[in-house]
């Protein structure tokens, strides 16, 4: 059940997905959207870092590297307050299924790796919602950096943890300050009651896993009726090919 | 400082050993109480006086400011994103401007600080425990002066300044659509707000219903008492202590963005 902070109980369904970079969380998510939707029930989607109100000042922040510890925590904390107000809340509150990508989590990983106190990063979240079930998707740090630096990408400065000064090289920053996300990671799952999942099982296989424990909690959720609008056409013998462009894709049956 | 102490657990990365020589000036007040008008009379004083001012307030970050007057524009700005908003803000301010400021020697004045955050927070029904925590990065400031006026005085003011605000009348959480009714009921709140925070974060009470030469003269006492004890800092030397640590700053990370790139 999702709660409120001081334990009331809300309508919806919150699940949401955690893990380092490489985790393969965000695949996970999105089979699990795709057949919720397949299923008739009205999902909506967060994700971390994306309040069209506050992601602005973030790239600006990230972009011109002026971030700290406690600024990157503060501007991350109000970008997932605008996301709780206006999309993740109202969505529980009718009854749907909310899927986040990312949660407070996230943040109390990242940002006590970067050295902010542990208790504050905690207490500014205070607001948050409590998740149906908040999926860990645990990977060995190893395992993960294979996956992510396979490819020898450019990584991005703050992402690699160039910020706290690790490492000069922006590789073995990356690897060290994922380690340390890692751990914490790992710490929060007795603290969270997390669910964890492990990564490194087939990909099929972890969906299966994650189905089978949502399954029995989704009694309730809100549904949307299929899209009837291609029968009411067809009658008329018409196909309705602009109906494309109004209806959303995640809609279609 | 003359006592370096957080409201709670500090700042990341904030180092207590290095001394920070200057003092903390904050004036607070609701809208239309004179605090800007205060603040560029004291900046001139305290200058004259052979210090180093450094002024600063509100919306004036170089991070934040931005974007937060653009969300103000609209009206889909929820009441926690508006205050973590003002807090990102506060944070890069202090740390920027504030905090390096106060190693070189400055006096730094700033125009308002967390309370007017922590008060238009409660008043819009936020958890005051919730906002005190998010503010534990905060330093405590030598002074707290707080300008105060009630709403017979400040309505004129306000009126002859810039007319009643949307945000300053509350008209984001009160029922009234009326701008004059919400803000006598908004600022009413405020007010009571600050009345019942100054005692627990020592504001001192300046009477601002009395001519701006009373005030201005009663804010130069308070402010002597606390530079009392503060040997002058010129601001060339000031200017030049803090133009040296930025180019500090500059070079580490200059350093790292070469080393990244390689």
């Amino acid at each position: 059940m999702a709660q409120l902070p001081d334990g009331r109980a809300l309508p919806g369904k919150l699940f949401i997905v955690e893990g380092i970079d490489g985790s393969g969380k965000s695949t996970q998510l999105d089979l699990l959207s795709k057949w919720l939707i397949g299923q008739g029930y009205c999902v909506a989607f967060s994700e971390w870092n994306s309040s069209p109100l506050v992601k602005a000042t973030t790239k600006k922040g990230k972009k011109k590297q002026m971030l700290s510890p406690s600024s990157f925590s503060l501007i991350h904390a109000a970008d997932f307050a605008d996301r709780l107000e206006r999309q993740i809340l109202p969505a529980l509150k009718a009854g749907a299924i909310v899927l986040a990508d990312r949660y407070i989590y996230t943040a109390f990983g990242r940002d006590v790796a970067r050295g902010v106190a542990p208790e504050w990063v905690r207490k500014v979240y205070a607001f948050a919602i409590k998740p149906t079930v908040a999926f860990y998707f645990r990977v060995p740090l190893e395992e993960s950096l294979r996956r992510i630096l396979g490819g020898r990408p450019q990584l991005k400065y703050y992402e690699a943890g160039m910020d706290i000064g690790l490492s000069d090289d922006p590789y073995e920053s990356f690897a060290l300050f994922q380690g340390r996300i890692l751990e914490e990671y790992d710490k929060m799952v007795d603290e969270f009651g997390l669910t964890v999942i492990d990564a490194t099982l087939p990909l099929v296989k972890q969906q299966e896993l994650v189905r089978e424990i949502i399954t029995p909690l989704l009694t309730g959720a809100l549904r949307v009726e299929p899209s009837a609008w291609r029968e009411v056409l067809a009658a008329e013998s018409v196909y309705g090919r602009y109906l494309d462009e109004v209806l959303p894709e995640r809609s279609a049956p | 400082m003359t006592k370096i102490a957080f409201y709670g657990e500090g700042l990341a990365g904030f180092s207590r050993t290095k001394p920070l020589p200057g003092r903390l000036l904050v004036l607070e007040g609701t809208d239309g109480v004179g605090r800007s008008t205060q603040i560029a009379l004291l900046r001139e004083w305290v200058e004259s006086k052979g210090y180093a001012v450094q002024s600063t307030g509100m919306k004036r970050s170089d991070l934040a400011g931005k974007g937060i007057k653009e969300a103000m524009r609209g009206h889909t700005l929820g009441n926690l994103t508006q205050n973590l908003f003002y807090a990102t803000d506060m944070v890069d301010r202090l740390e920027k401007v504030i905090i390096p400021a106060l190693r070189a020697g400055f006096v730094v004045l700033t125009d308002r600080y967390v309370y007017s955050i922590m008060a238009r927070a409660i008043v819009r029904g936020v958890d005051p425990g919730w906002i005190r925590d998010v503010f534990g990065f905060a330093l405590v400031p030598d002074l707290i002066l707080y300008l105060q006026a009630d709403l017979p005085h400040l309505i004129p003011r306000v009126l002859n300044a810039r007319g009643f605000d949307y945000w300053e009348s509350g008209m984001d959480v009160l029922p009234s659509r009326d701008y004059y009714e919400a803000f006598v009921e908004y600022q009413t709140r405020l007010l009571a707000q600050f009345e019942a925070m100054s005692e627990e974060y020592n504001f001192h009470r300046i009477d601002a219903t009395r001519s701006i030469r009373e005030v201005f003269q009663t804010l130069t006492q308070e402010i002597d008492a606390v530079l009392a004890d503060m040997k002058p800092v010129s601001l060339e030397k000031a200017t030049q202590e803090l133009a040296e640590a930025r180019a500090d700053e500059e070079t580490e990370k200059d350093k790292q963005r070469v080393k990244q790139s390689a």
